[in-house]
């Protein structure tokens, strides 16, 4: 039951954001335009390649490459961002009241749209690699498979698990589409997208260490770009990894605060 | 028939303007700052920390200055002008669906272009208090000026909003038959703002992005309010102004003819505000 209603879910929400396949171009030409600007902004400096260190680890990048791979992960957190308001489309649309009163899996429907908008990153992360390739050469440099794998994987539920508290939050603010939009620029210097981790004010820094992109920036482009192995990245992974549990019972508990809540207050739909 | 149009710019960019002040909002406006603040912010420690206030050789005699953190201010405060204006402009029609008015809007027997040059109007008058806003936020980071050229800043900010104004009638055109307001819009406007050298001058990009910037008015516009701030040989702002108006031009052509096109395709499928 709970793996049906996620696959509903996911089906739906892909449905509706490719509601025609037009959507498709921009889709691709959008993070292209990104990546560039982040590329553009080292250009005055004549740089080629970018230094990254993290905890005893010191690695020298290719340009093209850091700022390729923020470029993704970013997209991707943005995709999460738009995903965690699944249930202000559904209040928008009139139909929350009809999907909590269904038996279906809270959990479940917030997966499906998180999950739905990682499949929006399918094209994002095609076009990308794909327009950096033909226009900029990027050096790649990878070691250990497995550590990139992991890597991945953990960025990849970690921003799933942080989307899904997202959507509590919005939902039970009312405001999510601002403050998804309001959230995106901030995150985007606090992670270390344009810059190195290391090069962050120190007063800015315990706000960086509570982002799972912060350290999905590091442990990828560590393991894609440097040849990191697993015995590198190993301290940001087990950040990851903690990251992914306490996020995923967080929402847990966060939406059925909210939902609690706007029932006590009779604000499901009525503001 | 001049009259009538201009009675409607009027008309128009009056309306707008009341709507954006009745309601305005801190939280939205403090928005519109979020992109030049994080850019300035990533310049101000990639030139200060990471590469130790040097920037390359060709940067100096790209820019004819070696003042990168006034380059990238002046270039966020042009960011936060031309995204003021064609997010407001570039929306139009779509707003006009969502709030159901658009038949009406095209029922009227007031000039298409008039109508959107009054949006545009409003919409430049309020990007206006954004840019100057920047350029004091930017001296918090280091901004200073070499130079100022007011009539030369003036000229290029007349004619980047009429650039704009073309963009816009574009942008509107192709949200009309996408029927989607932020990925077509966001992703024209991040096309056109990469290329035109807000971050980076245009001759240091690769050869195949410098083809693309000076296909582009903003790219002129960025380079004559830079200009009309670090000071430049008359010459080359000549060359700009030229490049810009003529671009100007082109675009505001295509734009209106794509519109009109457009107009008549839905008329004809019945497709205004059905979907």
């Amino acid at each position: 039951m709970f793996f049906r209603v996620v696959l509903a879910e996911m089906k739906k929400n892909v449905k509706q954001h490719f509601f025609t396949v037009r959507i498709l171009f921009w889709t691709l030409a959008l993070p292209l335009g990104n990546g560039l600007y982040l590329y553009f902004f080292y250009l005055p400096f004549a740089a080629t390649s970018v230094n990254l260190e993290f905890y005893a680890s010191n690695f020298t990048l290719d340009l093209a490459g850091f700022t390729l791979i923020g470029q993704l992960l970013y997209s991707f957190f943005t995709m999460m961002l738009i995903a965690g308001n699944t249930f202000v489309r559904e209040r928008e649309q009139g139909t929350l009241e009809a999907v909590l009163l269904s038996p279906a899996n809270r959990i479940a429907v917030i997966l499906g749209g998180a999950l739905a908008g990682a499949f929006h990153y399918v094209w994002l992360l095609i076009g990308v690699v794909f327009s950096w390739i033909a226009f900029i050469n990027v050096g790649v440099v990878i070691n250990d498979f497995l550590a990139l794998f992991a890597s991945i994987l953990l960025s990849y539920l970690s921003l799933v698990a942080l989307g899904m508290c997202f959507e509590a939050f919005f939902f039970h603010s009312r405001r999510g589409t601002m403050y998804a939009t309001m959230l995106q620029e901030p995150i985007m210097f606090l992670s270390g997208l344009a810059f190195p981790i290391q090069s962050m004010p120190r007063a800015l820094l315990p706000f960086s260490y509570l982002l799972p992109l912060t350290f999905g920036l590091i442990s990828v482009r560590l393991t894609l770009l440097g040849g990191a192995s697993m015995f590198d990245v190993a301290f940001p992974l087990t950040i990851l990894a903690t990251m992914v549990i306490v996020f995923s019972v967080l929402a847990t508990w966060l939406i059925g605060y909210a939902e609690h809540k706007a029932k006590v207050k009779a604000t499901l739909t009525q503001f | 028939m001049v009259f009538h149009s201009l009675r409607v710019v009027v008309a128009t960019a009056k309306f707008n303007l009341i709507m954006t002040w009745r309601f305005f909002s801190w939280t939205g406006f403090a928005l519109r700052f979020f992109m030049p603040l994080m850019s300035l912010g990533a310049a101000w420690i990639l030139y200060n920390d990471i590469y130790q206030r040097t920037t390359s050789p060709e940067f100096g005699s790209a820019v004819g200055s070696s003042n990168y953190l006034s380059f990238i201010t002046v270039g966020s405060a042009f960011y936060v002008f031309v995204f003021g204006a064609s997010f407001v402009v570039g929306r139009v029609m779509f707003w006009e669906r969502t709030m159901g008015t658009i038949e009406a809007t095209f029922m009227t027997p007031m000039s298409r272009l008039a109508y959107m040059a009054g949006v545009m109007t409003a919409a430049a008058v309020n990007s206006f208090i954004d840019f100057i806003a920047v350029f004091f936020i930017g001296v918090f980071f280091g901004f200073q000026i070499a130079s100022f050229n007011a009539p030369l800043l003036l000229a290029a900010m007349l004619l980047t909003a009429f650039g704009l104004f073309g963009i816009g009638l574009m942008t509107n055109a192709v949200t009309l038959t996408f029927r989607d307001r932020t990925t077509t819009a966001n992703t024209l406007m991040t096309l056109f703002m990469v290329f035109s050298g807000i971050v980076c001058p245009v001759e240091l990009m690769p050869a195949w992005a410098q083809m693309i910037s000076k296909a582009l008015p903003l790219t002129y516009g960025i380079r004559l309010m830079r200009s009309s701030l670090f000071g430049i040989e008359m010459y080359d702002a000549t060359y700009d102004l030229v490049a810009l108006t003529a671009l100007g031009i082109i675009f505001v052509v295509i734009g209106a003819i794509t519109l009109r096109l457009i107009e008549r395709n839905l008329k004809k499928k019945a497709l205004f505000s059905v979907f």
